[in-house]
């Protein structure tokens, strides 16, 4: 293991919370079923009796009016809209009093026959309970006139019956589980990394300089914990050789000053030479401290604060469904989508802002800065009456959600400054990953149990806990690097690269609008309209995430290892169109299911080469106004489709309905797909200088 | 605020933990209540519905509703024969009460959405929660297909915690058992796992400690040092040098000084 | 027949004033209806007096607190007094005029083809009841509906509901039938059943009395019955036939005899005689159902003629115990749960 990387530690830590986290779930969960299983039962015993009973009221009225117990008519069809009516119940039958089954239905005489035959029902009116093959049985009395037991009728139900039903629980265990599982993952990794790895790597380099002979730097950490305390020793250790050496130039100098022999400050000049030749001390007259802003050190408020966010995802069109009221000249579909096109818009038109911000204040502060709107949003939006308050709020969360997602990214660029580019930007892409993989899941559920308000609420505590978290991270890391101000791309001059708009408009904006358009919009409605569940429709949701995760780590190492880029983002758009077309020829959940998972497969297979095409076709662009605000200008122009999906499904709704709004979208995205597609081919490959001639 | 490292590892999976358990078990306690409870209400549905079976066999036989004398007889035996039944009530579409096994309540006037929810939904059951007692209830309807009225059964909306409290207890007992006894697994596993960061993070020190203060070499751990304990020996070693250096530079610069 | 008895002191040609203030003492509050200012004022021409759907009728709003005073008039048969029943009517300005029977009703109400404003009531509403084929009697032209003023509803159990009762009770695949070749409705049983049975998948056999000096002999009845068992009838269908009806006695007593169970499309066969089982509309209900409509018009103001025409949604079936249990063909659970059982042996 070494002591300035992670890996090794983390997967020690992460096995660690696996075995902390999994057992103590699954023993809770077992003995729990077991325990409900038991609370329950007296109850099905009651409802086991009650419907018998008025079947034998019925029966024994039959026997009264003379119709032997033998030769009922019509058992089957008297039996079974009994059972239709109780799926508790499996089956209805009548024995003699020695225990043959004169009739049954819902089960196999042979199942049942052997045991009747032993078992002696008794005669008390309220039944008798035993326990048959799979089954309990309760057995009542059918009494003739005179009060003689002519034989039992018997309700039988399934032991596992309630086992069965309380196995969905299973499904939000395991969706409780997983995200606690992925929540342990990011905060051992900021754990790991904020306490140890980071301020092992600062003292890494510390000790690489004095390996040098270079005592210019002290580590600057200080956390209390072993760490802290090791780098403090370092510190003192150099800071003392400093102060030996400070207090040998004062001497030298003293001597060189006052020393009246020329011959001996000639050569104490020359011991002076010696010590600076040898070894090199800072100039300033004490060691700098040496820190470093690691890209991981936001990456859990990050997580945190996106989590928040895709808290809603699952059920935001249906939140804003129950408040819109029809208004003239717009119809209900459209205010359902308007939430999450103003939310969209509000980042797209706040995000220059927020660059603005950052630069002038810090990306720290910023990202501290964007959270207040954030929380108050979400806090309010837990509060609204109708579907206007609901807009109001909506944007103040983008606003916030604008400023800190500038604000990180802003942050990890400068931290990732020495490190590996690709990484910082893994970093990034994790959280968001990760945390909508959670934040959907959980929001679902959690929605279905506390109500959509309270979830929002929910939504505000985790921005403010991501908050305060981030003001520590902040109070003990230095403060923001000054920085340089970008210049502005001549938005013109891009566009006019051919490569550059039709990536944009036939790639990034149609994959855009399906995301939004599809999945954030169309998906909820259309379950919620199939009558799942809020956790199950959650569930369906984060398919998208999950494989977008799995897919993008292969599709990255695909689009490294062979420059294959602009191919991939093709066939991940035409794979994306092709998937919303299953409603064509399926019907139900099931389409929306593929289309789901192919809108992950798109997004993970085309979003990384995309961002990394961007160098590729506009390399002059890159160059002449700086990357960062080519990525920006990318982001906004991304986020028109982001605004675009919605409205557009919701025009597509009154026409075709749900089904065909999707199928309308698809369309859509396909055409689009296979426009960039055919025009991605004449791309060629490897960076595009050309394309400063042809602009020229 | 100094904590040690393994606690700072122990607090967040102890949280981690708390909050998964706490999630569980409330998910699970929901999934639970919401299953009994329907179970609970298809059993009193019956109930209801066979009460409406024999009032409406009444109405086909040409009688009116407030006819129905012997009605007041078999949901007072309905009632008897559940003692988790709170009353029945039969009241007519204008939600005057008919029949009640509370005789007392006979004459008197049911809240307004007992009377909406026969207007809302005709023919269809309904459930609906009074302050503290649930309901279920189905509407009479005559032959003609008119809702003459309604059948209502109320039973305690605590229903649930009544009988199950003690399990529940149990069952909350264990869960902290549980809870607690994997906490300490946690904090002594931490402790372990970073102990090794610790121990050599310990060493590390002490040998630049010993080595600053006596001289020395500074070796690294022969067994597992890896690239970091080397550097760092290096470091120590030339930290060392370099104090070593200086002082004889010093002595030097003394000697010079005090020669002259 | 308590019922019977008192009508026969009613039906006096007096007129004789029945304020039904239904709810009023009962009820105070009847909140969800307007209650007018004055009952609503229903002008009842009956035929054969009092009976059981007259007294549905007017239970009918007594039920649902409705105030009416209903002018009750009784033809007593005679054709010649409805004209100034008519007259009365129309001079009282009541808000609804109820007929009972085909022949009051034609004569009150005309028919949709020759309707005439003077002998006939035109512009006050009217409901009809007890008219055994308002469309043959062209009362209506269609039971959509009247077209007009009018509107009622039917009695008698259609051909296809009294099968599907029948092989419901027992799946047989040929029924029989004896009838009266004199009678013309029996004819067109005969066809009806006979048609049903194509698509439904059983036959029908008929069997006609012997006709004695031009009439129907009685003595030739369990003759037939017993030719349909040996061709293999399963069932025995008894129309609504008057012949049969008063020698219904011989006609299941032949049935139960040959071990043949049987229906009946009235009442009096099972519940005073041997039929085994019947399937009808009881008049009590047919009743109430017309005020039901009456209901539609006068309270809720609803145009007579959007009112179709129909009869009560629930049949009534009767189950004569003894019978069952003599032939020993049990009826199904689900069909003794629907029916009234007729047990005078064991009591109820």
């Amino acid at each position: 293991m070494r002591l300035d990387s992670s890996r090794s530690l983390l997967v020690r830590l992460f096995i660690l919370a696996v075995l902390v986290l999994v057992p103590p779930t699954a023993i809770v969960s077992y003995r729990a079923l077991g325990a409900f299983e038991q609370g329950m039962a007296p109850e099905m015993d009651k409802k086991a009796a009650i419907v018998g009973q008025d079947l034998r009221t019925q029966l024994e009225r039959a026997v009264g009016y003379g119709v032997p117990l033998e030769r009922m008519v019509g058992m089957t069809e008297f039996f079974a809209p009994v059972l239709a009516a109780n799926p508790e119940l499996r089956y209805l039958a009548v024995s003699d009093p020695d225990g043959r089954l004169l009739y049954l239905h819902g089960a196999e005489t042979a199942e049942l026959q052997a045991d009747f035959r032993t078992a002696g029902f008794g005669t008390g009116r309220d039944g008798h309970k035993i326990s048959v093959g799979p089954y309990f049985d309760v057995a009542l009395p059918v009494q003739a006139k005179g009060g003689a037991v002519i034989g039992h009728l018997h309700v039988g139900f399934d032991r596992a019956y309630v086992t069965d039903r309380l196995a969905n629980i299973f499904l939000d265990v395991a969706v409780v589980l997983s995200v606690s599982l992925i929540v342990a993952f990011e905060v051992l990794l900021f754990v790991v990394f904020f306490n140890i790895t980071g301020p092992l790597k600062v003292a890494g380099w510390v000790v690489d300089r004095v390996r040098r002979g270079d005592f210019e730097h002290v580590p600057s950490v200080w956390s209390g914990d072993e760490v802290g305390h090791f780098v403090r020793a370092m510190s003192n250790s150099v800071r003392r050789t400093d102060e030996a050496y400070r207090g040998l130039m004062a001497y030298i100098e003293e001597v060189r000053t006052a020393h009246f022999d020329a011959g001996v400050v000639a050569r104490v000049a020359e011991v002076a030479d010696r010590v600076r030749f040898l070894f090199r001390f800072s100039p300033d007259g004490r060691p700098a401290p040496l820190g470093q802003r690691m890209a991981t050190d936001i990456r859990l408020p990050l997580f945190l604060f996106v989590f928040a966010e895709e808290m809603s995802r699952s059920f935001m069109p249906l939140y804003a469904g129950g408040l819109a009221t029809p208004l003239p000249g717009l119809s209900v579909e459209m205010m359902t989508a308007l939430p999450i096109a103003f939310f969209m818009a509000a980042i797209a038109l706040a995000s220059p802002w927020a660059a603005r911000v950052t630069e002038r204040v810090g990306s720290s502060r910023a990202f501290v800065m964007g959270m207040v709107p954030a929380a108050l949003g979400y806090v309010m939006t837990g509060f609204v009456f109708g579907l206007f308050d609901l807009l109001l709020w909506r944007v103040v969360s983008g606003v916030g959600y604008a400023l800190v997602t500038v604000a990180a990214q802003t942050y990890i660029s400068q931290a990732a400054r020495e490190e590996q580019r690709a990484q910082g930007l893994g970093v990034y892409v994790g959280a968001v990953l990760t945390a909508s993989i959670c934040g959907t899941g959980i929001g679902g559920l959690l929605a279905e149990r506390i109500g959509f308000g309270a979830t929002f609420f929910v939504s505000g505590a985790l921005v403010v806990l991501s908050g305060v978290l981030l003001a520590r991270i902040m109070a003990e890391s230095e403060p923001p690097a000054v920085v340089a101000v970008a210049a502005r791309p001549k938005f013109r001059r891009l566009l006019a690269n051919w490569r550059f708009t039709v990536l944009m408009l036939f790639a990034a904006v149609p994959a855009k609008m399906a995301l939004t358009g599809f999945l954030f919009f169309l998906v909820p409605m259309i379950l919620w309209q199939s009558s799942l569940t809020l956790s199950e429709i959650a569930r369906m949701v984060v398919l998208y995430p999950l494989v977008m995760a799995v897919t993008s780590a292969i599709a990255s190492r695909l689009s490294d290892r062979f420059q294959w880029r602009a191919g991939l983002v093709a066939l991940g758009g035409l794979i994306g169109g092709i998937g919303l077309l299953a409603p064509v020829v399926l019907d139900g959940t099931l389409p929306i299911a593929i289309a789901i998972i192919a809108l992950g497969l798109s997004h993970g297979l085309s979003a990384s080469p995309q961002l990394a095409l961007i160098p590729d076709v506009c390399w002059t662009e890159c160059r002449a106004f700086g990357r960062v605000s080519i990525m920006a200008l990318v982001r906004t122009i991304e986020r028109a489709g982001s605004v675009a999906g919605p409205l557009i499904a919701a025009a597509f709704i009154p026409m075709w309905g749900l089904n065909g709004a999707v199928i309308g979208l698809g369309v859509l995205v396909l055409a689009l797909a296979a426009f960039f597609a055919i025009a991605s081919g004449a791309y060629g490959s490897g960076p595009h200088i050309e394309t400063e001639e042809e602009t020229a | 605020m100094s904590w040690s490292l393994a606690r700072k590892v122990s607090a967040a999976l102890v949280a981690i933990l708390v909050c998964t358990m706490a999630l569980t078990a409330y998910f699970g306690y929901a999934k639970f209540a919401e299953q009994m409870s329907a179970q609970v209400q298809s059993r009193f549905s019956f109930v209801v519905f066979t009460i409406k079976r024999k009032v409406e066999d009444g109405l086909s036989l040409g009688f009116a509703l407030r006819q129905l004398r012997q009605t007041q007889d078999t949901i007072e035996l309905e009632k008897a024969r559940d003692d988790r039944v709170l009353g029945i009530e039969i009241y007519d579409a204008s939600g005057e009460v008919l029949f009640n096994t509370d005789r007392g309540g006979v004459g008197s006037a049911v809240p307004e959405a007992w009377i909406e929810v026969l207007k809302g939904a005709p023919g269809k059951a309904f459930s609906l929660t009074d302050e503290e007692a649930g309901v279920v209830g189905m509407p009479l309807v005559n032959t003609l297909g008119k809702v003459e009225g309604a059948v209502v059964l109320r039973y305690p909306a605590a229903y649930l915690e009544q009988g199950l409290g003690e399990m529940l207890g149990r069952l909350a007992f264990e869960l902290v058992l549980v809870v607690s006894g994997f906490a300490m697994v946690a904090a002594v596993a931490a402790y372990v796992l970073l102990g090794a960061v610790t121990r050599r993070l310990g060493a590390m020190e002490a040998t630049l400690a010993k080595v600053m203060a006596e001289g020395g070499e500074a070796v690294p751990d022969p067994g597992g040092g890896d690239d970091f304990e080397v550097r760092f020996a290096e470091f120590v070693a030339r930290s060392r040098e370099a104090v070593e250096h200086i002082r004889d530079s010093t002595d030097e610069v003394e000697r010079m000084d005090r020669l002259a | 027949m308590i019922a019977r008895r008192l009508l026969l002191a009613l039906c006096a040609a007096a007129p004789l004033l029945l304020p039904a203030l239904a709810g009023a003492a009962e009820n105070g509050a009847s909140a969800e209806k307007g209650t007018p200012a004055r009952p609503y004022r229903i002008y009842m021409v009956l035929y054969r007096g009092w009976e059981e759907c007259a007294k549905g009728f007017k239970d009918y709003f007594t039920n649902q607190n409705i105030p009416v005073e209903l002018i009750i008039r009784d033809a007593a048969q005679d054709k010649s007094r409805i004209p100034g029943f008519v007259a009365e009517a129309k001079e009282l300005g009541v808000d609804l005029v109820f007929t009972w029977g085909t022949t009051v009703t034609q004569e009150m109400l005309g028919t949709y083809d020759k309707v005439d404003p003077e002998k006939h009531i035109t512009d006050i509403p009217a409901v009809f009841a007890i008219v055994s084929q308002p469309v043959g009697a062209k009362v209506v032209p269609d039971f959509k509906s009247s077209g007009r003023n009018i509107t009622g509803t039917s009695y008698l159990v259609p051909m296809e509901t009294q099968v599907n009762l029948m092989r419901s009770y027992l799946p047989a695949r040929r029924l029989g039938m004896v009838y009266n070749p004199l009678e013309a409705n029996s004819r067109v049983a005969i066809d009806e059943l006979t048609q049903l049975g194509r698509r439904l998948g059983y036959d029908l056999v008929a069997k006609a009395v012997d006709l004695v000096d031009g009439k129907p002999s009685v003595a030739s009845i369990p003759g037939k019955v017993a030719e349909l068992k040996d061709a293999g009838v399963e069932f025995l269908y008894i129309p609504p036939d008057t012949f049969l009806n008063v020698n219904r006695d011989v006609l299941t007593g032949a049935a139960l005899e040959f071990q043949l169970p049987s229906f009946a499309a009235a009442e009096n066969p099972v519940l005073n005689s041997r039929a085994m089982i019947g399937g009808v509309y009881r008049y009590y209900t047919v009743g109430q159902l017309t005020a039901y409509k009456a209901e539609q018009i006068l309270v809720h103001k609803v145009a007579p003629k959007d009112i179709p025409i129909d009869a009560p949604k629930r049949l009534s079936i009767i189950i004569n115990m003894p019978v069952v249990r003599a032939l020993g063909v049990y009826p199904p659970m689900n069909l003794l749960g629907l029916a009234e059982v007729h047990d005078p042996e064991a009591g109820p």
